[in-house]
């Protein structure tokens, strides 16, 4: 009687999904760890949990950081042309989403990425680079950054669904408005002539290999 | 029947969040979990009465620990009645431990917590003997039979003087974030003036530093301990938190290089202070808390200095932007494409 009222426990314990079980039920953190009563973030119920959101969280400080100084090198080059109003817009909005993570790394105490300075460099010299090839090179270059970071952004969406979508709501609803905020100015990107430079095809490939790569390294680093 | 049917569910629920702390920590499950250390564990579990399962763990442990000191009331209100018949039934009445064999993961997880509930104590009751018998299995063994425990029970420290080292370093630290903490709120509350930023770092270190005193004969064994390959990487932890701890609560919110620069300051200043600490004699360390002082203002000072290179920098580049721009006026270069 007893080991049947056990098993069926047992069992019944397997039946819930995993997302039930991951989810900490009782969840005492101490309260140094965040002093805000509201948080996009939630406290996170372990070292292992804390980890993820760190490294996610830092990538996408870094994103748009990177985002932003491409910009700045766009603006540098392209400021006082046709398109330069077109290229203010969308560095206000990455402006914006970076005054965002600013936010969210002081609240909770995530480290930024060491390597801060060479996304600092590396951007400005892609954005004045592509910039310096006409408005289709800043164009071909915007439509490449920002599909990559979309792609990035969907598979953070994906990962924390996965893990436990209601304890991420607010979490994930910030990154799906970056994400078609992204996609928004990829679209832009393809509407003014992105694909009209010579070459469009080995330029996107290499800046997306060059994001795939940033983004891989500030994860850890 | 009620009582096993409870027992029962509370196991249940003890299994849910077992798995989920074993699940999310998979770290945690100890490499020789192995009856070895079970047997360890059970042996000195029998030398134990009641009244040990009311105290509470001391030292400071992840927010997984904390997790598990809400169901071990629990555990204590419902003796664990058990499955596993081989055991001495008077001890596992006395015992916190879920040693229900049918699910592995979920009890490799919980006597994990409660194994390093136990180092915690025997390590906090070993610093009293530090003094006399230096950072030593020594002082661990006597610390251990202070609490009732058979002096074996060193057995369970693989890292020997090493472990109580670290313990006391995050004992301390955690102390440290306490009193930080306190007085945070204290400013929130507006009870009391929010410090200017080389005050607080200043006393805070003094704080720390301070909590080393009673033991400030045998900190040089410590620190030679700490300096062991095997133990650098625990040791940078625990400093790097204390240094993130006191920067966060000194209000540093910063998201770029100025984290990783001040950080690394305020590490120079605790380490250096540290070693003159060791060396000082003058009544209650005033030298070492002057050498603090004068440190802390170098590198405010310093900061003051980088901030004005840089406000003169950038006035440099403008000039030159301006020189730039009219030489290329004057040559006709620049127009409106």
């Amino acid at each position: 009687m007893h080991r049947a009222a056990h098993r069926a426990l047992y069992d019944w314990s397997n039946i819930l999904g995993p997302a039930m079980i991951r989810q900490c039920l009782k969840c005492r953190v101490p309260p140094q760890l965040s002093s805000r009563a509201y948080s996009v973030v939630p406290t996170p119920c372990d070292s292992e949990e804390k980890e993820m959101l760190d490294r996610m969280l830092r990538v996408d400080h870094a994103g748009e950081y990177g985002a932003n100084r491409i910009y700045a090198g766009q603006m540098a080059v392209l400021g006082r042309t046709r398109t330069g109003p077109l290229i203010q817009e969308m560095w206000d909005q990455e402006k914006h989403h970076l005054s965002k993570f600013n936010e969210i790394l002081a609240e909770n105490r995530v480290r930024p990425t060491a390597l801060l300075p060479l996304w600092n460099i590396a951007g400005f010299l892609l954005g004045a680079s592509s910039a310096l090839l006409g408005k289709e090179g800043a164009m071909a270059c915007t439509v490449a950054v920002e599909e990559s970071i979309s792609e990035h952004y969907n598979s953070q969406i994906r990962a924390l669904m996965e893990r436990d979508p209601e304890r991420y709501t607010e979490l994930l609803q910030v990154i799906k408005e970056f994400r078609d905020d992204e996609l928004e100015h990829h679209d832009t990107g393809l509407e003014h002539d992105a694909e009209k430079i010579p070459g469009y095809w080995l330029i996107k490939n290499a800046i997306q290999l060059g994001c795939k790569a940033a983004i891989y390294v500030s994860q850890r680093v | 029947m009620n009582m096993a049917a409870l027992l029962r569910g509370l196991r249940a629920g003890r299994a849910l969040r077992g798995l989920a702390g074993v699940v999310a920590a998979p770290a945690a499950t100890k490499p020789q979990c192995s009856s070895l250390s079970r047997g360890f564990h059970r042996a000195t579990l029998r030398l134990q009465d009641d009244s040990k399962s009311d105290k509470p763990p001391s030292s400071s442990s992840t927010t997984s620990h904390e997790h598990y000191q809400a169901h071990s009331a629990e555990q204590d209100t419902a003796a664990a009645a058990h499955e596993d018949s081989t055991s001495d039934p008077a001890a596992d009445q006395a015992s916190r431990l879920n040693t229900s064999y049918q699910d592995q993961g979920g009890e490799q997880g919980e006597e994990y917590e409660t194994e390093e509930q136990l180092q915690a104590r025997i390590l906090t009751a070993a610093l009293e003997f530090v003094p006399q018998h230096g950072w030593s299995m020594e002082a661990i063994a006597i610390g251990a039979e202070t609490l009732g425990l058979s002096s074996a029970s060193t057995g369970m420290f693989y890292n020997g003087a090493g472990d109580l080292v670290l313990h006391f370093l995050a004992q301390c630290n955690s102390q440290l974030t306490d009193i930080l903490a306190e007085q945070h709120n204290q400013v929130q509350l507006g009870q009391a003036e929010r410090k200017k930023t080389a005050d607080f770092l200043r006393d805070a270190v003094e704080t720390r530093l301070r909590m080393l005193i009673p033991y400030i004969e045998s900190w040089p064994q410590a620190m030679s301990i700490l300096l062991l390959p095997h133990n650098i990487p625990d040791s940078l932890k625990h400093l790097s938190t204390l240094v993130d701890d006191i920067w966060y609560y000194a209000g540093d919110r910063s998201t770029d290089m100025n984290w990783y620069t001040k950080r690394a300051a305020l590490t120079g200043i605790y380490n250096t202070t540290e070693l003159v600490m060791l060396q000082d004699s003058s009544p209650d360390f005033r030298d070492t808390w002057n050498f603090l002082d004068n440190r802390i203002q170098d590198v405010v000072q310093m900061a003051t200095t980088a901030k004005q290179m840089q406000s003169t920098g950038e006035t440099v580049v403008q000039g030159f932007m301006g020189a730039a721009i009219t030489l290329k006026n004057l040559t006709g270069l620049n127009q409106r494409r």
